[in-house]
């Protein structure tokens, strides 16, 4: 299975894009390790361990939930691929124990693609922080056992899922009425809930023998109810595309692909990926501010418009979800060309992020009281949503996710949105300073990200149009 | 049929590798108005390979193919102009059956659209189906709709990849008897399949591909060694997985 995980990697992203990830998460270790000690003259240090450690629960939590596989596999969501996983259907093997294999196998996988070299990125500069070598080694494992306690939880949560959704519900409605009893109740602390986490203030190894052991229960209840038979679905819809596509008639000779993305959005499940996804970003982006602010000391002025700048960027997830959403093979039969989905997607795309951006903005600016910047931000917000839109369809066209893992493709995008990007955010905190002509610069820069996204799309017909429709593609 | 019909597929010295197999190795073949052309080859030999060349969907590396008296190069022209049933039936996940027939006739811009996804989706006796998920249909369904989306625009010529596989009997009859239909109004059928009972009843010409090479190409008869010899026992002879016939 180890094998099969490598080697579909390499399939969609290539060795190089395999090597990225890894790659890009020592160097940025070493580079947080450097400035440890610049963190901890605003953050203390038990903050600093509070956020790794939630960090690698959420981290198991967004990993682990593959409880669901079987019903996908069972109701070939796979498509052309075919995996060890399937092997159950048609052999003597029991697919709890298969599905048991392939979640060590996940659990190892992760580890050694992402904490192995967080760790030895740490351990390179620990000598350049001040750090001890025992507390690296120290906060891999806490951490790396925190991972396994969220990937676990979430293995449950996803496999009872497909049995009830009642009892999930049940499940995760404890583990947050168990998480509350942290904050905001303050009844318990961090430590005591993640017990990893713990073993810093207690250096008692019966907290990590504990949390093993929570880890090992949750895993095996887990595996215990997971489905070995799926009835197979027969989900009805008394829709016609001809009704749908009226709505999408503003979009010429597009509408029938618009209304065929806009068809599959709503069936998929995608568009709650959409909405938590976002949701999720702006949460990052309000750590980050909040990081930046309280962990380096630093004081920025920022305002609705350096919000909505990230907003409008951070909007080119959507359109990678969107290109998930299906394996477009069949069209290779039909007169349609990839450029011509890609522009179907981009539409659906514009009209998801400009209402949720558009919320995002409105909200932040009437939470701020910023109302007076609320149509620069608005504009900030648009134009930098239609410009990393465009140019993550010119880059990847319907492959996003996989290509995104590329090291060349994930360069042209920074270098293409991150400068303008850059200058808005920059020019964003001397508003209030020096006033209209920074509120002018800034809105250029939009103007500019708007015509410069028209180009891109220009662009996206010359590059596009004669692949063929794949499961992935790694390079045009 | 040659020199009285007009060509309508002409594959001149197609070659295609990929990584270290090449797929095709100079391959050449001729398919006229009104043929029923079948393309057999063991498994790997090549036929899908051409197959996605003559449809625009790959380039070869070197050669040329026209048509429906198109290049290959321009495969939008191709694909409009024929009919295409793809060799894995993977038509989209979330979209019901009808749906599925709506959106074929919308992008080929075909009038009557309910008409025409009604008289299909009843031909293949799906209107029982025709609000259910293409991911949630048999395998044998789903090849049905690849079919309806491949006839449902009258092509004047039609590109089958296993055009039978999955279908139940009645099914299989029922399709052979619609291509024999077409077949009588002088369109072309260029057809690959390992099922050579079927393909010996409608077939009027035939290559043979094996190891990216065609072998044989002609009519059965003239492919015939010894009386009595089926399709069956050409092809084995060809490819050379059994003794030739003797009596």
């Amino acid at each position: 299975m180890l094998r099969e995980e490598w080697r579909l990697h390499q399939s969609l992203i290539g060795p190089m894009g395999s090597a990225f990830f890894p790659g890009f998460i020592f160097v940025f270790t070493v580079a947080l390790a450097v400035l440890v000690p610049m963190f901890l003259s605003g953050l203390c240090y038990s903050t600093l361990l509070l956020m790794f450690h939630v960090a690698s629960v959420m981290y198991g939590l967004f990993v682990g939930s593959i409880g669901h596989i079987g019903e996908e596999i069972w109701s070939r969501r796979l498509g052309q691929i075919n995996v060890i996983l399937q092997l159950p259907q048609i052999h003597p093997l029991s697919f709890k124990r298969v599905m048991a294999i392939f979640y060590l196998k996940d659990a190892l996988y992760y580890i050694l693609y992402s904490y192995a070299p967080f760790t030895l990125g740490l351990a390179v500069a620990a000598p350049l922080a001040g750090i001890a070598l025992g507390s690296v080694a120290q906060l891999c494992l806490t951490m790396v056992l925190t991972f396994m306690m969220g990937m676990s939880l979430s293995f449950l949560l996803s496999a009872s899922a497909v049995r009830s959704r009642r009892a999930a519900g049940v499940i995760g409605l404890s583990v947050l009425g168990v998480a509350s009893l942290v904050w905001p109740l303050n009844v318990l602390t961090p430590g005591q809930l993640l017990l990893p986490l713990g073993y810093w203030y207690k250096p008692n190894p019966l907290l990590l023998v504990f949390s093993v052991a929570v880890t090992v229960t949750l895993s095996i209840s887990a595996v215990t109810v997971i489905k070995e038979r799926f009835e197979a679905s027969q989900r009805r819809h008394r829709s016609s595309l001809l009704d749908v596509e009226p709505r999408f008639a503003f979009t010429g000779k597009l509408s029938s692909l618009v209304a065929k993305e806009w068809v599959e959005l709503s069936r998929s499940g995608v568009m709650k990926q959409v909405v938590l996804g976002l949701a999720g970003t702006l949460l990052g982006v309000y750590f980050i501010i909040w990081l930046i602010e309280t962990g380096l000391g630093f004081h920025f002025p920022f305002n609705v418009v350096s919000y909505s700048g990230f907003v409008g960027f951070m909007g080119v997830l959507t359109y990678s979800w969107i290109t998930a959403m299906e394996h477009n093979e069949s069209l290779n039969a039909l007169p349609v060309s990839v450029d011509e989905v890609v522009e179907a997607k981009l539409v659906l795309y514009l009209i998801l992020t400009a209402g949720i951006s558009a919320g995002c903005v409105i909200l932040i600016s009437v939470a701020r009281a910023e109302l007076g910047l609320l149509a620069l931000g608005l504009l900030v917000a648009g134009a930098n949503a239609v410009y990393a839109g465009s140019v993550a369809a010119r880059l990847t066209g319907l492959w996003t996710n996989t290509m995104f893992f590329d090291a060349k493709v994930i360069s042209k995008f920074a270098a293409a949105v991150v400068p303008p990007l850059l200058v808005v955010e920059s020019a964003s905190l001397w508003i209030q300073v020096i006033g209209a002509p920074v509120v002018y610069t800034i809105a250029a820069v939009s103007l500019v990200q708007v015509a410069a996204s028209i180009l891109m799309l220009r662009g996206v017909r010359g590059k596009w149009r004669r692949v063929s429709f794949a499961f992935a593609v790694t390079e045009a | 049929m040659d020199g009285t019909h007009m060509p309508v597929i002409e594959a001149v010295n197609i070659s295609k590798r990929f990584a270290e197999v090449e797929a095709l190795k100079d391959v050449s073949l001729t398919v006229h108005e009104g043929d029923f052309f079948g393309l057999f080859g063991p498994n790997g030999a090549g036929k899908t390979t051409l197959l996605r060349i003559l449809t625009g969907q790959i380039l070869p590396d070197s050669g040329s193919a026209t048509t429906a008296g198109v290049s290959s190069h321009d495969s939008m022209s191709v694909k409009r102009a024929v009919g295409i049933v793809p060799e894995a039936e993977t038509p989209p996940s979330f979209m019901t059956a009808q749906e599925l027939l709506e959106l074929t006739c919308r992008i080929r811009g075909l009038d009557d659209v309910k008409g025409r996804v009604d008289r299909w989706l009843g031909f293949f006796e799906m209107e029982d189906k025709r609000d259910v998920l293409c991911k949630d249909l048999s395998k044998g369904q789903r090849q049905k709709m690849m079919l309806a989306s491949a006839f449902i625009h009258e092509p004047r010529l039609l590109l089958l990849d296993e055009p039978f596989i999955n279908l139940d009997p009645i099914f299989q009859r029922k399709v052979r008897e619609y291509l024999q239909g077409l077949l009588a109004e002088g369109r072309t059928i260029f057809m690959c399949t390992h099922i050579l009972e079927i393909a010996e009843r409608l077939c009027t010409r035939i290559a043979v591909i094996s190891d990216g090479s065609i072998i044989e190409e002609g009519t059965i008869d003239q492919m015939r060694e010894v009386e009595g010899e089926n399709l069956e026992d050409i092809f084995m002879r060809l490819v050379g997985e059994g003794p030739s016939l003797t009596l």
